[in-house]
């Protein structure tokens, strides 16, 4: 059942109407970054994008928006297309459960097939590079997973890291890469360039779906993401020996590229249409020189169109960032009943919770900030009862509307930390932030006239269900 | 031809098309800008490139560093 490789989840979303093959010839700009652009509007049930004729190139394979619809991610778990996001959440949240799964090792990875090294090694040869949006400073890898350890401690499985970091080509052999302070990678290098040292990197491109989300799913540092995988997928992730670093990379990838991040060098990258829906501007940023590509024979080139949102990177990211807070939280707070953290990947968050006592929810929205992916986000958080679906934004404009005394329940602190990406932050990378606190107050904080709600009547749960049929049955 | 970013004169050519004499890719050796000849003027033709994405040799020189480069360890 799990997807051991890109090419098999490619087949099953074939089979369940949800890949899209577009067989005319089309330009490489501006039509396939407007036809993934074009997905994202199209709403929950978009399918995938698939290219093979496209202009210029000869032997030209394109995924687009592979994981960009409610349909396709949870495809992508081995759930039924028709799983309702709050369910993907929580079945996402129970199979974390199974953590750590330990991975397969395997020999036979398909990518050995070929090889470049050193003089010989050539992207454009490779892969059939585009660029995404017109502000853009070059063409982009921003789907892959980057893997890299931690020069203190190398040997420690859990702290090798497996991540998404957008790349920019810049050069036959080279890459700007963007690692964000807070991620791990940024960590890496940290101890890497203080030692005047080159930091190893293995950057693998066209991945098995469950890789891509986990490497786009914020864990903890010492945390293996295919220890991760294996519990998403419910089977150990396939994995293998990358040939020039030693590093542990997924088994089924179509692309392994090798080399090393240049130690205290930086260059100018940029800008890039970001997930804020914001171009980052032009920044000095660390460079990729690549020693080895190994590659499968007619690798698929996997890519991800971001830009203003919704884009395929909010359903990406979207419930692989709701767990990680979800179960923080409930850590020490078990009263946190369900988050929504799907906004902007959490810059804000939706949190509903049972109330210890009075001022308790604001408690839990500070609680969040101090996550450790809420000290790089979350820049907003809205408390609601537990009563109030987080993923219902109707119910939460009600909670907003109705239980929210600005000057008691709004709290603004000011100059935390927040990813320099944000496009509110100032300076970048400090933000103030904010708790709106839409719970009902309880005793001893005794505000406001709660006490007569009105309540769904008993036999409506009956007739939601007659009702869904009767539109089924049509 | 001039860099459509930062109107610098030397420019590298980092790919042909598979296909012969359809595209090249091109770079600008100062800013990096890279764009493929079939590209929309607004990404390849100075004169259409947006006011808002262009770039100097003072922005290149001023831009920040992300993540800034740490102090060496001692000893
Ligand atoms: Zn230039």
């Amino acid at each position: 059942m799990p997807y051991d490789d890109l090419r098999s989840f490619l087949d099953t979303l074939d089979k369940e109407g949800q890949l899209l093959r577009i067989t005319d010839e089309v330009l490489p700009e501006p039509d396939l970054a407007a036809a993934a652009n074009a997905a994202g509007r199209i709403g929950e049930g978009a399918p995938a994008l698939y290219f093979d004729n496209v202009t210029g190139f000869t032997d030209a394979r394109i995924a687009l928006n592979v994981h960009g619809s409610w349909r396709n991610h949870a495809l992508a778990l081995g759930l039924p297309a028709a799983t309702s996001v709050k369910d993907q959440v929580e079945e996402f949240a129970r199979r974390w459960d199974a953590f750590p799964v330990a991975p397969e090792r395997r020999e036979d990875a398909p990518w050995r097939e070929n090889t470049q090294e050193g003089a010989d090694v050539d992207l454009f040869d490779v892969l059939p590079l585009f660029r995404l949006n017109d502000g853009d400073g070059g063409f982009y890898l921003d789907k892959a997973a980057v893997v890299s350890r931690d020069p203190d401690d190398p040997d420690h499985f859990g702290k090798q890291n497996v991540g998404t970091y957008r790349l920019e080509v810049i050069g036959r052999d080279r890459l700007a890469i963007q690692p964000v302070p807070v991620h791990d990678v940024a960590l890496h290098l940290k101890a890497a360039e203080s030692r005047d040292e080159d930091l190893p990197i293995a950057i693998t491109l066209g991945n098995d779906p469950v890789t891509t989300i986990v490497a786009g799913m914020p864990m903890g540092y010492d945390r293996s993401e295919y220890e991760m995988a294996g519990a998403l997928r419910g089977a150990p992730a396939p994995i293998a020996t990358a040939p020039l670093t030693g590093f542990d990379v997924p088994w089924g990838s179509e692309v392994v590229i090798e080399g090393v991040i240049e130690g205290r060098k930086r260059q100018i990258e940029g800008p890039f249409g970001e997930f804020t829906g914001h171009y980052s501007g032009g920044r000095r940023m660390p460079v990729v020189r690549i020693d080895r590509i190994s590659y499968r024979t007619n690798p698929v080139f996997e890519s991800l169109y971001l830009g203003m949102p919704w884009t395929e990177v909010d359903y990406l990211v979207g419930p692989n960032t709701c767990v990680p807070l979800l179960k923080q939280l409930r850590a020490e707070f078990p009263e946190v009943q369900a988050v929504n953290a799907m906004y902007t990947h959490g810059l804000a968050v939706i949190i509903s919770t049972k109330k210890r006592y009075g001022g308790f929810a604001k408690a839990v929205g500070m609680r969040a900030m101090t996550t450790p992916h809420g000290l790089g986000y979350v820049a907003q958080v809205i408390l609601v009862d537990e009563d109030v679906d987080p993923f219902d934004l109707p119910q939460v404009m009600w909670a907003m509307s109705s239980k929210v005394n600005p000057k008691d329940d709004v709290v603004i602190i000011p100059n935390l930390s927040v990813l320099e990406l944000a496009p509110a932050a100032t300076p970048a990378g400090i933000t103030s932030k904010m708790i709106i606190d839409a719970t009902t107050p309880v005793s001893p904080d005794n505000r406001g006239n709660f006490s007569t709600p009105v309540r769904d009547l008993p036999e409506t749960k009956e007739w939601i269900g007659r009702l869904t049929s009767m539109l089924a049955k049509r | 031809m001039i860099c459509p970013r930062c109107a610098h004169d030397a420019l590298d050519t980092l790919a042909h098309s598979p296909v012969p004499g359809v595209w090249d890719v091109l770079q600008c050796t100062r800013c990096l800008y890279t764009w493929r000849t079939t590209e929309p003027e607004r990404r390849t033709r100075r004169e259409a490139y947006p006011v808002q994405f262009r770039l100097t040799q003072e922005d290149i020189d001023n831009a920040i560093e992300v993540p800034a480069v740490p102090p060496l360890n001692a000893g």
